[in-house]
């Protein structure tokens, strides 16, 4: 893939063609818009809260935002062994040995 | 710090960040610093906002098909490696030695934004008809839309890649900076990914290192909780205000803007602890 006349930065021109798999992840998508209204919700919570309901808040927080993504990577490890991509979905799986044994080591 | 100020910090960091293509914690963590903040404590307050920044810009790039899956969590694997070594290793460092590497990760950050070349590739039209947008399954290729046409693109030099992608981890383990300004030129510059891919690939892969830097800091017991909740709320605030700006700003001089701002707080951070 060599010289592209337009720069990356230019904005679309004609607009996008239809993408007949433009949906495959609204499931997805939706549970992360849901995660970030949450968190937004917790953050807001654990600051004007009073003691031990400001701490249980922070601490729904913090599992969230560590929770989330790590979910993400195991839902498409899933997907990937489901579809015959084994090789990814291990890589994948190697990704969440690796913060598994992190968390362990600390 | 009063937590206010954090939940400003963090929105400010978080906007001029997001504007400028950079993510939050490359300017909140040596701005904390600046502020007085102890390197230990700032380190897990940036990778709150790089977390919170990922999460927010999650379901957007799905939707638009930029991120690339395989290639993120192929070079997460090492740059996980590389957070886990940063993080347990922070602890026995002394303070002013991470403040240098805060420091100079800001000036590398900067030097990074301010030489950002664009990675080009061919829009193909047999590809046009089959307008399906995204990653090719078992490989690490994939297609966008650039200005109405469908672009090929195939991730080269991956050897490479996992190198700087493991050294982005130490440096985010370490310091808390997120370290996407050496993932996004590792991916665009060296692998060759168009750098909108490559944005949004290592958005999402900064949520998985912050989700393991964030681990190993709270069995450390690093974490104050309310801190970290200002930190978020200006984040997600910031982040929501810094993509409205970003259509409205060239993105050249956003760029330019923020990798200056970089570079002076990179020089304060070292200056102080000279």
């Amino acid at each position: 893939m060599s010289e592209d006349p337009v720069s990356d930065d230019v904005p679309g021109g004609a607009g996008p063609p239809a993408d007949p798999k433009a949906t495959r992840f609204h499931g997805l998508s939706s549970a992360l818009e849901a995660a970030v209204a949450l968190a937004g919700v917790l953050a807001v919570l654990a600051l004007v809260l009073p003691g031990t309901w400001s701490r249980a808040a922070g601490i729904g927080l913090v599992v969230l935002l560590v929770v989330a993504p790590l979910l993400r990577v195991a839902w498409f490890a899933q997907r990937w062994f489901r579809r015959g991509d084994p090789r990814y979905g291990l890589v994948a799986l190697g990704v969440l040995v690796i913060v598994a044994v992190g968390a362990l080591l600390a | 710090m009063s937590l206010p100020l954090l939940v400003v910090l963090g929105a400010a960091a978080a906007a001029v960040g997001s504007f400028g293509g950079i993510g939050g914690a490359t300017l909140l963590v040596p701005v904390l610093l600046v502020f007085g903040v102890d390197p230990l404590e700032a380190a897990p307050l940036g990778l709150f906002a790089v977390a919170a920044g990922s999460l927010s810009a999650a379901a957007r790039q799905l939707g638009e098909g930029l991120v690339h899956h395989r290639l993120g969590l192929t070079i997460e694997l090492t740059a996980s490696v590389g957070t886990v070594a940063g993080a347990l290793c922070a602890a026995r460092v002394p303070e002013v030695w991470l403040s240098r590497a805060v420091g100079i990760a800001a000036l590398v950050g900067s030097l990074a934004t301010l030489g950002r070349r664009t990675m080009r590739n061919l829009a193909i039209s047999a590809f046009d008809a089959e307008a399906t947008i995204g990653e090719w399954p078992g490989t690490l290729g994939g297609q966008y839309v650039h200005a109405g046409r469908i672009v090929p693109y195939q991730a080269r030099r991956v050897p490479a890649g996992l190198a700087l992608s493991s050294l982005a981890g130490v440096v985010a383990g370490l310091s808390g900076v997120g370290g996407g300004f050496l993932k996004t030129p590792a991916m665009s510059e060296v692998m060759g990914v168009p750098s909108k891919v490559a944005a949004a690939t290592t958005t999402f892969t900064l949520g998985v290192t912050s989700a393991t830097g964030l681990l190993v800091y709270w069995q450390q017991g690093r974490i104050v909780l309310r801190d970290a909740a200002a930190v978020i709320a200006g984040a997600l605030l910031g982040g929501l205000v810094g993509a409205r700006t970003q259509a409205a700003v060239d993105p050249r001089a956003a760029r330019r803007i923020t990798g200056a701002l970089l570079a002076v707080v990179a020089v304060v951070v070292i200056a102080r602890t000279l």
